[in-house]
């Protein structure tokens, strides 16, 4: 099976770029017959780099250290699920599943489209086999082949990182290279409507929907990671501005911004060049963060050797695909003209360019501040460090004017909004959000970002809500139905724009879950069994830890020590709660298992930060059972991940096939009122 | 964007410079010098002004010099350069370390250097495989891979 999926990665390599050929050659010359060869090449491409796959995967599981991959990360007495996780553990094996990845996506995307954008599909497979012919060049000459044998067969694996052994990491990684490759789809739709010239409305509708696929693996890929980070690195947060979380975090801000901005190309024909560029963008993007998260160029400055080929063959690819599609850009230039302009600040239009503009704003300074250290090096000479102080003074501000403008955004009047329409759809959100702001400042609440960052978030939920409530009130009274029929039909009516209000709800309070980060509360203290520890919590409450006493196991794969102790909030008993350390005996690596017990408030959060003697437990001497703790709460860290459920839900939403997935032609639309609200307005 | 209104460049102008801004004046605040122990004792006896100033350093733990100190709160171990072994200073850190430290890894400290010769760190990385995969071996030719068994 692993023989025969060595064969199918060289297998891939003349049929990706047969289908690269045929797709650019049929197209030019309009010659079907290999076109529909280019097409069917895609799904071969898909075959083998899946029996690739599973190639690994097989090595993995039989064990078969011969393969220097295999060797490396794993060992006989990994759990099954681990090693067939290790297909994405390591570079080599991430690289061939971003490959399958991208070439399930393009599979999908050629049988959905083959009949309906008949004229785009040569250019839109030739980009997409050039983009696999890429990815297979790398795998098999970029010294990354996870097929490469040792010469000899060890008796033994050297162990996956521990860190690594964890649920969130095996669905962390396989969720955020879903979202990288889905973007590649809108990029090949991009480039084919830039090679047809075909520049109206076509290949917007196709791209918008990959990309909202594409952005809700980011998200989610990208909380799984915070997830991963929280439970498993045991320091207590969950984002640390690190290289790899911003190469994460630059695509997903800027296909953020493409899905805004896109709305007024089709409202308004505005931002054609804009909106085409921030396509391109988001695509390099994507294979920068892979590169970045890959080759470990940027931690490598001080640590590690580089691998210079897959350096220099990723930059040459990125390269021209940059100049490539710039050229395109100019030579279309003329097609991608405005067919309107801004009229006013005050408009929908405008609070939907400054979002723009603060997004990129955001990935700039991300970027920035990521190669900067890079940079610095290679002019001066001089090694430096940009963190998390940077990161978060510059992004803080950005934020909070992206949260203001998830509220305005979305009811501000397109074209030129009037006194009238500002005072009814923001006076009541302002009054709220001035209320929460009040009511923070009487709880003794003095941070000021995370005043705003609460008072922001109360002005757009009451926006949302507002905005659901009148559509629902409107419904009802026109159709006469009861309210909760009237609220689904009028999501159903308009998935797209219901969807979005939801995620943006969503997003609201992952917001509001970062600015609790403000209020966090640690206290490290050594105890000896039966002595005790306590917390007072921002909400007021105190936590009392009573530490029981410790014991020891050995597991297959790791020895453990777990120390438990009993809580009790407020004096009422709440149970158990044990904190671990591991040791994993194959990687000879120690780490943490921190105790989480978790409410929708606030995380009681105790690392088992250091244990006496690691021989002595056995012998019960309680001297030796002396462990240093450190006991954090964390508030409002849940509401990450609930807003994480509720930006799925809301994507879901958004991305249901219904009438509404077809193109939304603007004569259509014209006719008709074009939302709820509208009609609330027509009918007041 | 071909919009002839002048005003709206203006206020994109506007955007894109304050976003410059905050950028510009955040890297210069808060970016530290990243030294190894030999550039960070030379630039501390050419300007003792360093002593009050945040680094970044990194270095290797000596071994058998780890201890805990203040009812073991404390942690106290030597760092020396990785190059010249001769060059080290004590370090203090009040924290958890991570879980990868041990008494002869790589690290990376981020604090001051005080006056009395003392590292004082508000941060201790560990540098191998602390995050995400064992990055040195996986880019050495396998030949050079050692396999534990």
């Amino acid at each position: 099976m692993t023989i025969l999926g060595e064969f199918a990665l060289w297998m891939a390599l003349p049929i990706s770029f047969w289908g690269m050929t045929m797709g650019f050659v049929g197209g030019r010359y309009g010659r079907g017959d290999l076109v529909l060869s280019a097409e069917r090449s895609v799904y071969v491409v898909f075959g083998l780099l899946l029996i690739a796959s599973l190639g690994v995967i097989q090595a993995f599981l039989a064990d078969q250290f011969q393969y220097w991959y295999v060797a490396n990360y794993s060992n006989r007495e990994l759990d099954t699920y681990f090693k067939i996780a290790g297909l994405w553990a390591g570079q080599r094996g991430s690289l061939l599943f971003w490959a399958v990845i991208l070439a399930f996506f393009s599979s999908i995307a050629v049988f959905q489209n083959r009949r309906r954008n008949r004229e785009f599909m040569p250019y839109v497979v030739g980009v997409l086999q050039g983009i696999l012919a890429f990815f297979v060049v790398v795998l098999l000459f970029a010294k990354v082949n996870p097929f490469e044998r040792l010469g000899f067969t060890p008796p033994d694996g050297a162990g996956l990182n521990p860190q690594l052994q964890n649920y969130w990491m095996t669905i962390h990684p396989p969720t955020l290279y879903f979202g990288f490759t889905a973007f590649s789809i809108p990029f090949a739709f991009a480039i084919a409507a830039l090679l047809t010239g075909r520049l109206d409305s076509r290949w917007i509708v196709v791209t918008r929907r990959w990309t909202l696929v594409s952005w809700f693996f980011l998200t989610n890929g990208i909380i799984f990671g915070m997830r991963w980070a929280y439970e498993e690195l045991g320091w207590g947060g969950y984002w640390f501005w690190d290289p790899v979380e911003n190469a994460s975090l630059l695509p997903w801000l800027s296909s953020t911004a493409f899905l805004h901005s896109v709305m007024i190309q089709e409202n308004r024909g505005m931002l054609k060049i804009w909106n085409m560029s921030l396509v391109l963008l988001t695509f390099l993007l994507t294979i920068f963060a892979t590169f970045l998260t890959r080759s470990g160029l940027i931690e490598s400055v001080h640590s590690f050797a580089q691998n210079t080929e897959i350096a220099m063959i990723f930059l040459a690819f990125m390269g021209s695909v940059l100049a490539g599609s710039v050229v395109l850009i100019l030579y279309r230039l003329p097609a991608l003209r405005s067919e309107n302009q801004i009229e006013s600040f005050l408009s929908r239009e405008a609070a939907f360019l400054l979002n723009n503009l603060v997004l990129l704003g955001a990935a700039f300074a991300v970027l920035w501040g990521t190669i900067y250290p890079l940079v610095s090096e290679a002019i001066t000479g001089q090694a430096v460090a940009v963190g998390p102080p940077f990161f978060n003074r510059v992004n803080i501000p950005i934020g909070l004017v992206l949260l203001a403008l998830t509220g305005i955004g979305p009811v501000i009047a397109w074209r030129k909004a009037s006194a009238r329409n500002l005072k009814k759809n923001f006076l009541l959100p302002l009054l709220v959000g001035a209320g929460v702001v009040v009511i923070f400042l009487g709880l003794g609440a003095r941070d000021g970002y995370a005043l705003a960052t609460f008072g922001l978030s109360a002005f757009v939920l009451t926006v949302i809500v507002v905005e659901f409530w009148k559509g629902t009130r409107a419904r009802a009274r026109i159709e006469g139905e009861g309210a909760f029929a009237a609220l689904l039909h009028l999501v159903g009516r308009n998935r797209r724009r219901w969807g979005g209000y939801i995620v943006h709800a969503g997003v609201v309070m992952i917001f509001t879950a970062f600015a609790g980060s403000a209020f966090d509360r640690e206290i490290r203290k050594v105890l000896n069994p039966g002595e005790s520890v306590s917390v007072a919590s921002p909400f007021g409450h105190t936590y009392s830890l009573v530490y029981e006493g410790i014991s020891s196991s050995r597991e297959p794969n790791f020895d453990r020590w777990v120390a438990l102790l009993s809580v009790e909030k407020d004096g009422k008993p709440q149970g158990a709660l044990t904190t671990e350390r591991r040791f994993y005996r194959v990687n000879r690596q120690m780490i943490t298992e921190v105790g989480i017990r978790s409410t929708p408030l606030e995380d009681l959060y105790v690392i088992l930060a250091d244990v006496e003697d690691f021989e002595g437990m056995v012998t019960n001497n309680p001297d030796a059972q002396r462990i240093v703790v450190q006991v954090m709460v964390n508030p409002l860290v849940a509401w990450i991940w609930y807003g994480g459920l509720i930006i799925t839900v809301g994507s879901l939403i958004a991305l249901w096939p219904g009438p509404e997935a077809g193109p939304r032609s603007r004569t259509a639309r014209q006719g008709a009122a074009e939302t709820e609200t509208d009609l609330v307005e027509a009918s007041a | 964007m071909p919009m002839k209104n002048g005003r709206f460049f203006v206020g994109l102008g506007g955007v894109a410079l304050v976003v410059s801004y905050l950028v510009w004046t955040g890297i210069k605040d808060t970016m530290v010098y990243y030294l190894t122990p030999t550039e960070l004792l030379a630039k501390v006896e050419s300007d003792p002004h360093f002593h009050e100033v945040g680094v970044k350093v990194s270095g290797k733990v000596v071994s058998g010099s780890y201890s805990r100190l203040q009812g073991e709160l404390l942690h106290r171990f030597q760092v020396h350069d990785i190059e010249h072994e001769q060059v080290a200073f004590w370090v203090e850190y009040e924290g958890v370390l991570p879980d990868t430290f041990t008494d002869d890894t790589e690290v990376v400290l981020e604090g001051r250097y005080g006056a009395d010769g003392v590292f004082r760190a508000k941060t201790v990385l560990t540098k191998c495989g602390s995050r995400y995969e064992a990055a040195p071996e996986e880019l050495k030719h396998p030949a050079e891979i050692e396999i534990r068994s």
